[in-house]
């Protein structure tokens, strides 16, 4: 008996440790948005880029007086890609670092795991990179809003563009998780219906996100009669793609490659000339595309801040501190429900253009670019983009009632 | 006069851990609920560890299959969170009698590298099986529904979950220890000492690890239904082979040769990983310092160490 009481002394003694942490003050503190992006391992640059994005958003905002005249400050934590880690993060950062809203989220995966959980938290959650179409679809809450482009609308766009080519035979390669399984889902119910005669290959590639050796999916795909690949690898496994690519010669062949992520600045920047030529090119967001004020003035501050150009990921994160600054403003408060309830239906001006939250499923009517990649950039060493295409927002994207959102 | 001071103190704890919703910062219901959870799982690991002898490196399979019985009941049948729970331990249980039933009958690196096997071989299939486990993704976007017995209770409030969580790691852990206690232990024991001599006397050491490691699974198996409402998700990680390295950690951490050490050892980590990765990203970094440290100088966890400590000043 004696031994055991003793170890429930030590979880008393950690108990009273833990309610020194305890308590946080509101009243005129800064106002605190939490960022959740994956900060480590293979797609940590999209976190980083996430980042540079936020900073700068922030650093105009409290330099013209902040949001209702309170500061701005940004608590992040590191989602690691998975759904169990960015669940309990968001319970920190709202309960524990008394955030008003939540940013983020990189992965579709984490997306499908974490918004079903938003309501409980009270707290609106602006998605700036997680692209599955749930989450806006049959997921879909009244706290959850995202400012990019969502797999439905890019898929829409690309089975336009694969529409176009010649190739009959198409197959994928992507990610062994939702994103990669629901491109391919979307894209070939799209392209079967403009084209029924398209023959969508049963032999699909699927290698694991953070693989490293991608060459027997590549091998694969060079060795069967496909005429068209579509491929949704991303990040840093999407350099590491295009490098084993090359070495096997799969850019000689005559293929039509279409990378849905492949414009991103991340990639390109990483890739520099190794980035073929010819190649059909997506992106949430590029840079060049857009001609008015706030996008000129968004790329040239990134551009001396950082010398690279900005990426999607990026914009979505620049774009959606501006729309909490609008929503907060119009809310005329921090508090969680009243800023959801500003978000819903708002339209803001931002790089891409001007940005409206659907009524009925909070999706952003924001515009997937497609482009075929060109000569380098003489000053930014990326490939630019050529014949490119700025699909209507709206256009592409699901009805309402198709989403199966009910809100 | 010792014993008074100690079931006082333990008192107080237990009405510390009670009160955790109304003293503490609400962030730490989520953190205790862990701690608990996590406790459970590491203590049902030592049952086999700490006491019989057995290094598992797959005991995630049992948990992670916990966890995805629940999440698949809840998803598909909305049966009430008592009968998820029941489903998880008898999905756990066949798994661990037959997982058992292969491994118990090799010794040391090879019953080490056997589980290690099967477990790979468990988060193989929910990782490649995406009609039913989806994937990668895991399952998630599931409800709580009623609690059972004809309570009403809201699980979806965290404070509800965590009183549940907290009552039922409790019954748990006092019939764990019970096991532990019983002569069935003293025999775990015994052959952790020396399975030569326990043969010798007649017992069938085979069927005694067989039995023990079932009972680990089975608990490991409750802790995982505990942990799929909890997360929201039931994903492959939990039945990662990484995730079976968690209770040996916490176990060493907390100190193996004490039935509580698993609970303290849980509750190290995981404060020790929310605090830490508060200030730095590389929380492993540090764990693997004070790992390190702990084998080094500490071989008897903070728990023995702790106690040591007391029987020399309390002379």
């Amino acid at each position: 008996m004696k031994s055991i009481s003793i170890k429930k002394l030590m979880v008393a003694m950690t108990a009273t440790a833990t309610l020194g942490t305890a308590g946080i003050s509101y009243a005129d503190d800064p106002i605190r948005i939490g960022g959740l992006y994956i900060l480590s391992g293979s797609a940590a640059t999209y976190g980083e880029f996430a980042q540079k994005g936020i900073d700068l958003a922030v650093d105009e905002i409290n330099g013209s007086g902040g949001i209702l005249g309170r500061q701005v400050e940004m608590v992040y934590e590191d989602t690691q890609g998975k759904a169990s880690v960015a669940i309990q993060a968001a319970r920190k950062l709202v309960y524990s670092e008394g955030v008003d809203a939540l940013v983020g989220l990189d992965s579709s995966g984490v997306a499908q795991g974490m918004v079903p959980t938003m309501p409980e938290l009270q707290k609106p959650l602006i998605i700036t990179h997680a692209a599955t179409p749930d989450v806006t679809g049959k997921l879909c809450n009244s706290f959850t809003y995202r400012i990019s482009v969502n797999v439905a609308q890019n898929m829409k766009a690309a089975a336009l563009v694969a529409a176009e080519t010649d190739a009959t035979n198409w197959t994928t390669i992507g990610p062994d998780y939702a994103f990669g399984h629901q491109s391919w889902e979307f894209f070939g119910n799209y392209l079967k219906e403009i084209n029924p005669d398209v023959n969508l290959m049963s032999e699909t590639n699927f290698p694991r996100f953070g693989a490293e050796d991608f060459t027997p999916f590549i091998d694969r795909v060079m060795d069967s009669d496909a005429e068209g690949v579509l491929i949704s690898v991303w990040g840093g496994d999407l350099v590491n793609f295009v490098r084993q690519a090359n070495t096997r010669g799969f850019f000689e062949k005559d293929l039509e490659v279409m990378f849905t992520v492949g414009a991103a600045t991340e990639v390109l920047t990483a890739l520099g000339e190794e980035m073929p030529e010819g190649v059909h090119l997506s992106t949430r967001y590029w840079y060049e595309a857009y001609d008015n004020d706030i996008n000129d003035r968004f790329v040239k501050a990134y551009l001396d801040a950082y010398g690279n150009p900005p990426s999607y990921n990026a914009e979505g994160a620049y774009a959606a501190m501006y729309a909490y600054k609008q929503a907060m403003e119009a809310a005329g408060s921090t508090e969680g429900p009243a800023v959801a309830k500003a978000l819903s239906g708002m339209s803001m001006e931002a790089p891409n253009g001007t940005v409206t939250f659907r009524k009925g499923d909070n999706q952003a009517m924001v515009s997937p670019n497609w482009g075929v990649s060109g000569p380098m950039h003489p000053e930014h060493g990326i490939r630019t983009l050529n014949n490119l295409q700025i699909f209507d927002g709206e256009k592409v994207a699901r009805t309402v009632e198709e989403t199966g959102c009910k809100l | 006069m010792k014993t008074k001071v100690l079931m006082a103190i333990l008192a107080v704890v237990i009405a510390g851990l009670i009160a955790v919703p109304w003293i503490a910062s609400y962030f730490y219901v989520f953190i205790f609920t862990e701690i608990l959870i996590l406790g459970l799982f590491a203590a049902s690991f030592n049952l086999i560890f700490g006491y019989t002898g057995m290094l598992s490196f797959g005991h995630a399979a049992f948990f992670g299959i916990g966890a995805y019985a629940t999440a698949l009941v809840l998803i598909h049948l909305e049966w009430p969170f008592l009968v998820c729970l029941l489903v998880s331990m008898g999905a756990s249980a066949l798994l661990a009698l037959m997982i058992g039933f292969l491994s118990v009958r090799l010794n040391e690196v090879y019953f080490a590298m056997l589980t290690l096997a099967f477990g790979m071989m468990v988060f193989a299939i929910a990782y490649q099986w995406r009609s039913v486990t989806n994937g990668s993704d895991g399952l998630a976007g599931f409800t709580l529904g009623s609690f059972g017995l004809g309570l009403d209770l809201t699980l979806a409030n965290p404070s509800v979950y965590y009183h549940v969580v907290l009552g039922i790691v409790a019954i748990a852990a006092i019939v764990l220890y019970l096991i532990c206690r019983s002569s069935f232990g003293m025999i775990l024991k015994a052959i952790r000492q020396n399975p030569e001599r326990v043969s010798f006397a007649g017992l069938n050491v085979r069927t005694y690890r067989l039995v023990a490691f079932v009972i680990a699974g089975t608990f490991a198996g409750l802790a995982g239904g505990l942990i799929a409402p909890f997360l929201r998700v039931a994903s492959p990680e939990l039945l990662h082979w990484s995730m079976s390295a968690e209770p040996i950690l916490m176990a060493i951490l907390g100190g193996t040769g004490f039935f509580l050490g698993p609970f303290i050892g849980s509750a190290a980590f995981v404060l020790l990983e929310t605090w830490i990765t508060t200030y730095t990203e590389s929380w492993m970094l540090v764990l693997g310092i004070i790992l390190a440290m702990m084998v080094i100088f500490f071989r008897k966890g903070l728990l023995g160490t702790a106690i040591d400590w007391w029987m020399e000043v309390k002379k």
